[in-house]
């Protein structure tokens, strides 16, 4: 680590740092006040930046009107199913791109990444005919496939850059040990690759979590419904917007990937930037 | 044991020929070592050897079969690798096991074989570590281990203690060698150090530029280096190239002399020159002299105990029977009928 002693740049690289952490903190803690506020306090003209009166109604009320705890339960389903499908998929198209050499493999990479600067309502428009033709259309197993387009081409990149970095002569003794090409993934290669499939898979996990426009277009059934739509169509419809229980909700919606990120934070950090140095 | 024949074998990368035309048979039993500068082949050749890359012309012949076409673990070969490449996430009883699980050897025979060549290499307390647990001499012999394990025909070690600093080199040398003694299996080693090269083989291979220079036992690669490239990869200090013309020889393009046969004398008495730089090493001091019309300094290896000053003004001179002669295009030439030569 350096020290940095010249002000100019302490004072620039400082301010800049403080103003993108309150940027991004911002909305959060405004998200946590005013799930604590009560309504007279949370719809005054001049807000206040500390709960008056903490109170907990927003979030008995989020338990008990709507479906929370099912929309929970279907995004988990969802969101789990989509990052492990994200992640065994990247993995496999990674690896080979990283240890096998064959033709079209660089127009290959090009391709695949440049899938990702493609917007996601466009894809829509192929994916939502493709789900009618399957009779996937408002299914949970619909949905997962619809959403591996938000992370795979960047999944894909991220463990190609991990595998790159698998040392060679460590898959040369496993081929001289007599292990198969198949048998050399699963054995050796996966082991050594946890915190890059964590990474992935959480990456993924968060797209999916946070996912409106693909739930709310290939989801119709209110019992299949996830919680990007539920927490919309609970709370903030047309002749209702109940801020304070949508915050409160918001943030019971918000806890299961805080806590992944909490356990995993180690990890995720290292398979971002694995590859970054030798 | 096997024995192992290499008849023509070429080898490319892409439009790059790596290999040309690699004639080589090796005994049962024996010890071979490949030398050679970097990116001279020889780590290639090893690894056609092991099935790890595919052979583009010729043949290679383990025990009477042309094995070309027949995957690593069926060759009856084992390698060693240069980083040991240990699995990380298994411990080194599974290290070592790894190959026999593959090919379904029934647990109690694996253990007995893990076992025994734990204690072989004195990994028996080291047997449930992770290889991040261990050093890297214990690594190497991990990595040496499982080999073993498999009992191959032939080993294949691929420069197996470049890794490893200089006092620990010199105990896993001296345990190869009695590894070597007590298995009594075929092996071929990899390596650019000729300390290495010297001490084990039993035959030394000199590549360069993916041809085969010479093949011969180490004295006799010191002692009759084919042509100048042997003659200056072998040995160290390196061999003196003095021009032919300047001592005495112009039949001769270049005149090889060892630093040992180098003699350093009082002004006068031969080549003239001046010491530029002395290392002392104890038992010997090497003395670089700077000769006018000689491109290198050449190194003379005196005794230690003797008093040699950097700008000394110095002359040496060369024995013909200690010398070797070669033509304009570095091959060896027949040795000179005068005696002695110095200028």
């Amino acid at each position: 680590m350096f020290e940095l002693s010249q002000r100019g740049p302490r004072i620039l690289f400082g301010l800049t740092t403080v103003l993108v952490g309150l940027f991004l903190f911002a909305p959060i803690y405004w998200l946590l006040i005013s799930a604590f506020k009560g309504n007279s306090e949370l719809y005054r003209i001049i807000p206040t930046l500390w709960p008056g009166e903490p109170t907990l109604t927003h979030f008995s009320t989020a338990f008990t009107r709507g479906n929370l705890l099912v929309n929970l339960k279907n995004s988990l389903i969802v969101s789990g199913g989509s990052a492990a499908l994200n992640m065994a998929l990247a993995a496999y198209a990674g690896y080979a791109l990283a240890k096998f050499r064959f033709a079209g493999r660089r127009m290959l990479m090009i391709v695949l990444l440049s899938a990702q600067a493609t917007p996601f309502g466009l894809l829509l428009i192929t994916i939502y005919p493709s789900l009618v033709a399957f009779d996937l259309l408002d299914t949970h197993l619909g949905l997962i496939l619809a959403s591996i387009v938000f992370a795979l081409p960047v999944s894909t990149y991220m463990m190609f850059s991990y595998f790159s970095q698998v040392p060679g002569e460590l898959i040369d003794a496993a081929r001289a040990d007599g292990a198969s090409e198949l048998r050399i993934f699963h054995t050796i290669v996966l082991p050594i690759s946890i915190p890059a499939l964590v990474t992935v898979f959480l990456y993924a996990f968060m797209w999916s979590w946070n996912d409106l426009l693909y739930s709310m277009t290939l989801i119709v059934s209110e019992e299949k419904r996830t919680i990007g739509p539920g927490l919309l169509l609970n709370y903030l419809n047309e002749t209702n917007a109940d801020w304070g229980g949508a915050m409160a909700a918001s943030l019971v919606a918000s806890l299961p990937i805080l806590i992944a990120f909490a356990i995993v934070q180690r990890s995720f950090i290292q398979g971002v930037t694995a590859g970054a140095v030798k | 044991m096997a024995t192992l024949q290499l008849s023509g074998v070429c080898k490319s990368f892409g439009t790059t020929p790596v290999l040309h035309d690699i004639d080589l048979d090796i005994g049962e039993g024996e010890f071979v070592v490949f030398v050679g500068p970097s990116g001279c082949g020889k780590s290639t050749l090893l690894r056609l050897i092991c099935g790890l890359d595919t052979i583009d012309s010729g043949t290679l012949t383990i025990d009477g079969e042309i094995v070309n076409d027949v995957p690593p673990a069926k060759r009856g070969i084992a390698m060693v690798f240069q980083s040991y490449a240990l699995y990380p996430h298994m411990s080194v009883a599974s290290n070592m096991g790894y190959a026999l699980r593959l090919a379904g050897t029934p647990k109690a025979e694996i253990e007995r074989r893990v076992e025994a060549a734990a204690n072989v290499l004195r990994l028996g307390p080291l047997l449930k570590r992770k290889p991040r647990q261990l050093s890297g001499g214990q690594r190497q012999r991990v990595a040496i281990g499982r080999a073993i394990v498999r009992e191959p025909n032939v080993f294949l070690f691929d420069e197996p203690l470049s890794n490893l600093d200089a006092a620990l080199r010199v105990d896993m040398r001296a345990e190869i060698a009695a590894l070597k003694q007590r298995l009594g299996t075929t092996m071929i080693y990899v390596t650019h150090d000729q300390i290495e090269a010297m001490t084990l083989a039993d035959r030394i291979v000199v590549m360069n530029a993916g041809r085969i220079e010479q093949v011969g036992s180490p004295l006799e690669l010191y002692r009759r280096p084919a042509n100048r490239v042997v003659a200056r990869f072998i040995g160290s200090p390196r061999m003196n190239l003095l021009p032919g013309a300047l001592v005495g020889d112009p039949a001769a393009a270049e005149i090889g002399v060892r630093p040992e046969h180098v003699r350093l004398a009082g002004v006068g008495h031969g080549l003239a020159g001046t010491v530029r730089m002395v290392e002392h090493l104890g038992s010997d001091l090497f003395a670089h002299v700077e000769i006018a019309g000689v491109e290198e300094r050449v190194v003379a290896r005196l005794d230690g105990g003797r008093e040699v000053h950097v700008g000394e003004a110095v002359s040496i001179s060369v024995d013909a029977d200690t010398s070797h002669r070669f033509d304009a295009q570095g091959k060896r030439m027949a040795p000179a009928h005068n005696d002695r030569r110095t200028a």
